[in-house]
């Protein structure tokens, strides 16, 4: 394709701004149907029981309750991405405290609420474990008693109680490696359950049609995802399931997978009525997801020049009562094993354990940020320890274009190098910093970070309309990241229309071709590079169309701003016809309305021979690497330990940034979300309990826990293998913000604080510690 | 639906009679705290008594010796922009400012902060620190109590069954004084991990008298006599400041929690007392 | 004494009637079930999120925690008295144009806080708009983007 012009590489609004700042937007938990009835859920009190019973009596007998659910309603079928281990609701045994064992549908939400509390569940307790050490005691009660037997995507272990997944790779020599090492550093760094947090909690909509098909509306990150966990879970065919994404507020990797859906359609089913089931903060807190905690292990030795010759790791994810994402979580983290880092000796092996809390999955990063707080800590500790700059010790170490990923795919482009020197003099690295205010002591910090934009499959379908404008059919789901606003400019710019003149389509099983999901960075990338492909046999149809009305040769004409087909040169230069003539010739006369479909797939090959692993998940639909740096200075309260952001750069190569106004909002985004991630976030149980469950206990960063300004630098180098030269850029600012602070909290203390979040009181710890 | 009944009567002396008629019903102030709580499912009142339209529990008034009677229903913001609190009354100002977020502070109130009494909120302390009146009217009459009597412990005050908190009455403090509101929060907004409400008294240069109170480390706002004895008439030394902050220290009873284990909060307060007084005194006499 | 089943209310400059279903409904529950103004968003419930903030007599104040027997007589503004989709006001079209809007779920709050303070203070400093904006979360944005757009709305009501 040629190079695109048009509306890429423009800051366009939203295409749906105006109607989310005035309070129009619909969200699922916004839309009203006739005759719907509200949906409440039930939740275990137990971590983990035997369910012997219900009793119903007393909410059925509640004046407005149309229906209750419990597990009495399902079979036992299994949904699930890697594991399928869970079922629409619990039945047999419930697994975490909060589990949702039962439902109501009634005429509105306080009377559902009402019913709910009065559903009687009753249990045999059963021990619990709520601690990775707890769970793999060889004596520890089993969680999944037929883990054996569950549908599986990986190699999984077998006979080893709560331990869901063992991966293990090795690279090189790790012993040989080690042994050549002047210096080697060790530690353990903690790492804490973080919740997503998105601002508008889970929800689903479900309403039966008289054949029998169901459309569910809901909060998801991916309609397809959806549709294949009611199939999968209450049995229906896939011709009887229509997803469709309303306005989504949020979800960060949290809505990836089922949230209510499940339920909404069980009690739509009972109660014969449409049903919508919006859950509380504090239920989406009890019943959703966090990122994974956990603890890594990592061990790193470098030359006395500053060579990293070999690093060793041990990762433990606690993967919370059902499996999730969190095989494919613990596999991506070692993945990243190494950083953006030439290592040419490395041993990891990693485990995910079930254990009887609220499940951890998908959130962004995906295990990245984990692995990346452990290594930038490290290659800080390791500076230190070498004695030189610890920009100059990751740059020195920075892996060089054509070198093997961990796992063996070939990096064709990396710009590290580059963001390193951009930031060095952006962020003033060889200056002093100003000096620190009273009672606080002044540190900077640095971290890099890589990740990947491609992954799995998508497809796009463009027709022309009868009006010369383009409609777009893909199936991925604005969360509120931007891509309908970028895939409208690819889509625009292949054609070189306005936005405006670009339909882009709701998701919707029933309309849109095959999208996997709103994450891994990926929709730009993957589903641009769809959308360029079937705008590219538009085009030619077009361009067919147009020489034949114009009488002239196909190589004579080109598109033209404004949806024209335009002669180029020879006698009838500047003859045009326009778009519309064109869709009216080709649906009233000649060959048929013009569409172009594509479909593609990530396909990375790994190598065995570079990287020896076993019990993984296949990594060969991940690829294209990104790279970046964030610098940032803090400021320590010498009394109290509280660190606050005071400066704040990230430099992140894009590719071609499509839309660099919202590039710039994700990596700010990005950027907070780990600042909180780094200093305030921390879900907390207590014997199982979650005991912070609402916003009033759990702190997000607010604007004032924000740096004044948070500088961005876009490095675009575009991407040769995207049709707009696009990367993707959604997690990468978040992988390493934690990082970037701790090591500026060492800096200005003098000594590391290797667990997350670097509360006060575990930075004042590591301050009064001799 | 719910059943629960909602008056709104305009009276003092009816609220009273609602309240003591019906030992589930609840008085409402601002109902930042209340109605969150209805809303979570935690209570389920037969009857609501709101006491909005009560004229005898608004305003604020300079009576006569100097002190000043603050209406139970008035609003955090309203005290953090009132010119009324001068001198070492500035701390109830101060700390009504950290509560919460502008829209809580427009609609929440003294008297409702005062009768919750979370130990970790932001009034009480101040109030121990000025040594305030609480106001009280119920079925027997009025009464007022110090506020260190009417805390009584978490979300646990004197009043008695009927009995409301009507206003807040603050005495005059000394003629020259220096105020801090020293407040430690997970993030702005929060309720204190720890604070600490400093007044000293100044006469020429020299602190006179000292109040300092510890809030978020304890069941109850927490001072120590030794320490305000040592504050008083000397010279503020480091050594001087680190002897009243461990004091204070030693006095406090703070629990783990998700905002800091016991430890921590016992671990900041010495350095946490000594920034506000040195806070206080650097700000100087207003 | 005082037991209300109906109040009234200025709702976006019309002089409403409000039949109340139950006495405790809160007026974030009336705004979004009972009237369909669905831009007041409820995230928390617990007015810690800023989502649900409305204006109450030009003063914001969060929907969920006010009870709207309690509002006879008052003023509200939500987010729809602001401005459409077609029309947006001032404040709107400037969170529009600084692509402050992600998810959107917060903005609808953010907006309205953020037009209270303009009539307060038409020209504030950065670190003004952080404070007054420090109640009202963002999970998107990181809150920059909305700085700016504050910033560029007061710009353009007092050049």
């Amino acid at each position: 394709m040629n190079t695109p012009a048009g509306p890429i590489g423009q800051s366009l609004p939203r295409l749906e701004a105006a109607e989310k700042a005035s309070g129009a937007a619909l969200y699922t938990g916004d839309m009203v149907l006739p005759g719907m009835l509200h949906g409440a859920i039930v939740q275990s009190p137990h971590a983990h029981a035997r369910i012997l019973g219900y009793d119903l009596s007393a909410a059925l007998a509640v004046p407005g309750v149309r229906a209750t659910v419990t597990g009495d309603d399902v079979d036992y079928r299994y949904m699930g991405l890697v594991v399928k281990d869970e079922l629409a609701i619990a039945k047999g045994k419930v697994r975490y405290i909060g589990e949702p064992v039962a439902a109501v549908a009634a005429v509105d939400i306080e009377t559902a609420r009402r019913a709910a509390a009065l559903i009687e569940v009753r249990y045999q307790p059963l021990p619990a474990v709520t601690a990775i050490e707890e769970a793999i005691k060889p004596e520890a009660p089993i969680l999944h008693e037929d883990f054996a037997k569950y549908a599986k995507i990986y190699d999984a272990p077998t006979n080893r109680g709560n331990i869901l997944a063992h991966s293990v790779a090795t690279q090189g020599d790790p012993g040989k490696g080690f042994a050549a090492a002047d210096v080697v550093v060790e530690a353990t760094y903690q790492i804490a359950a973080q919740y997503h947090a998105y601002m508008e909690p889970v929800a689903a909509l479900a309403a039966f049609d008289p054949s029998g098909k169901v459309t569910v509306w809901s909060s998801t990150q991916s309609i397809f995802r959806t549709q294949a966990n009611l199939h999968e879970c209450l049995g229906m065919p896939m011709t009887k399931i229509r997803c469709i994404a309303p306005r989504v507020g949020g979800g960060f990797g949290g809505k990836s997978e089922a949230t209510v859906q499940p339920i909404a359609v069980l009690l739509a089913r009972k109660a014969k009525a449409p049903v919508r089931v919006v859950l509380s903060r504090v239920e989406d807190m009890t019943t959703m997801r966090s990122r994974h905690p956990g603890w890594i292990r990592l061990k790193t030795g470098a030359t006395r020049d500053g060579k990293l010759v070999a690093r060793e790791c041990e990762l433990w994810f606690d993967g919370g009562a059902y499996a999730d994402d969190s095989p494919a979580v613990m596999n991506f983290a070692l993945f990243f094993v190494r950083g953006p880092y030439d290592i040419p000796n490395v041993h990891c092996e990693g485990y995910a354990v079930y254990t009887n809390k609220l499940r951890a999955g998908a959130f962004r990063g995906f295990g990245n940020p984990q692995m990346s707080f452990a290594s930038e800590c490290q290659i800080d500790e390791l500076a230190k320890k070498l004695g030189m700059d610890p920009l100059e010790l990751r740059r020195r170490n920075a892996l060089p274009k054509g070198a093997k990923w961990f796992g063996g795919q070939e990096v064709k482009e990396t710009a590290l190098v580059e963001a390193l020197d951009t930031i060095r003099e952006r962020a003033g690295w060889a200056k002093p910093m100003p000096p620190a205010s009273p009672g606080k002591k002044r540190g900077r910090g640095i971290a890099c970070m890589a990740h990947s934009s491609a992954f799995l499959s998508t497809g796009a379908i463009i027709r022309l309309q009868n009006d010369g404008t383009i409609a777009l059919q893909v199936g991925a789901v604005d969360i509120g990241q931007g891509s309908d606003t970028a895939l409208a400019q690819m889509a625009a710019s292949a054609f070189l229309l306005p936005v405006e003149q670009i339909n882009l389509s709701t998701p919707d099983t029933d309309a849109v071709p095959y999208n996997s999901g709103t994450n891994a960075s990926r929709v730009t990338y993957m589903v641009g590079k769809a959308v360029g492909e079937a705008a590219g046999k538009v085009r030619d149809q077009l361009l067919e169309h147009g020489a034949a009305m114009l009488a002239v040769k196909r190589e004579e004409v080109a598109l033209a701003e404004g949806g024209r087909v335009v002669v180029t040169g020879g006698s009838r230069r500047n003859a045009e016809v326009s778009f519309a003539d064109i869709a009216g010739r080709s649906i009233w006369a000649v060959g048929g309305p013009i569409t172009g479909s594509s479909g593609v797939m990530a396909q990375y090959l790994m190598d065995q021979g570079h990287t020896k692993m076993s019990g993984w998940l296949s990594f060969e639909a991940v690829g294209i690497f990104t790279f970046g740096a964030q610098v940032v200075e803090v400021e320590v309260d010498e009394v109290t330990g509280a660190v606050e952001v005071t400066r704040a750069v990230c430099v992140h190569d894009v590719g071609r940034a499509i839309n660099p106004g919202a590039t710039i909002g994700q990596i700010q985004g990005g950027f907070v979300q780990g600042l909180g991630y780094g200093l305030c976030e921390e879900m907390v149980w207590e014997e199982g309990r979650l005991a912070n469950p609402s916003f009033m206990d759990y702190k997000i960063p607010s604007a004032l826990e924000v740096p004044a300004e948070i500088e961005c630098v876009l490095i675009e180098k575009p991407e040769p293998s995207h049709p707009f030269g696009a990367r993707g850029v959604g997690e990468p600012p978040l992988v390493g913000a934690a990082a970037a602070i701790a090591n500026a909290v060492a800096d200005a203390i003098g000594k590391p604080v290797r667990q997350l979040p670097l509360t006060p009181e575990r930075v004042l710890g590591a301050m009064l510690k001799p | 639906m719910t059943d629960t009944r909602f008056h709104a009567p305009e009276r003092l002396d009816e609220a009273i009679g609602l309240l003591t008629a019906d030992d589930e019903a609840r008085p409402l102030a601002g109902g930042q705290t209340l109605v969150a709580m209805l809303n979570a499912e935690l209570l389920r009142p037969r009857a609501i008594v709101s006491l909005h339209r009560i004229a005898a529990l608004k305003g604020v008034e300079r009576r006569a010796g100097g002190s000043l009677w603050i209406g139970a229903m008035t609003t955090h913001s309203a005290l953090a922009a009132s010119a009324e609190l001068r001198g070492a009354h500035r701390l109830l100002a101060e700390a009504a400012a950290r509560i919460g977020h502008e829209a809580i502070r427009n609609r929440g109130t003294i008297g409702g902060a005062v009768a919750h009494a979370d130990p970790s909120a932001d009034y009480p302390a101040a109030l121990v620190a000025l040594d305030a009146e609480i106001e009280i009217e119920g079925p027997r009459g009025k009464r007022s109590l110090p506020a260190h009597q009417f805390f009584r412990g978490f979300l646990t005050t004197a009043l008695e069954p009927g009995e409301l908190v009507t206003g807040v009455v603050l005495l005059p403090g000394p003629a020259k004084a220096a105020t801090r509101f020293e407040k430690l929060a997970r993030v702005e907004g929060d309720f204190a991990t720890a604070s600490v409400a400093v007044v000293l008294g100044l006469d020429a240069g020299r602190v006179t008298s000292a109040r300092l109170t510890l809030g978020g480390c304890g069941s109850v706002p927490i001072q120590s006599i030794e320490a305000e004895q040592i504050i008083a008439g000397h010279t503020l030394s480091d050594a001087v400041l680190k002897k009243a902050g461990e004091l204070l220290a030693a006095a406090a009873d703070p629990i783990d929690d998700v905002r800091g284990t016991a430890a921590y909060r016992r671990a900041i307060i010495p350095g946490l007392v000594a920034r506000a007084v040195r806070s206080a005194l650097a700000k100087g006499a207003a | 004494m005082v037991t209300t089943p109906t109040i009234s209310i200025t709702l976006n400059g019309t002089r409403r009637s409000i039949a109340m279903s139950a006495t405790t409904r809160t007026l974030m529950t009336v705004l979004r079930d009972d009237l369909g103004l669905t831009g007041t968003k409820d995230a928390c419930s617990q007015g810690v999120c800023g989502s649900c903030t409305v204006l109450i007599d030009g003063a914001p104040a969060r929907a969920c925690l006010i009870l709207t027997a309690t509002l006879d007589g008052a003023s509200v503004t939500t987010i729809e008295g602001l401005g459409s989709t077609e029309a947006p006001g001032p404040v709107q079209q400037a969170f529009i144009d600084a692509g402050a809007i992600q998810c959107g779920f917060c903005m609808p709050g953010m907006i309205i806080q953020a037009t209270s303070l303009l009539r307060t203070k038409p020209r504030p400093s950065r670190d003004e708009i952080r404070h007054a904006i420090s109640g009202n979360l963002c999970r998107c944005s990181g809150y920059a983007k909305v700085i700016e757009a504050v910033e560029l709305a007061a710009s353009r009501i007092a050049p």
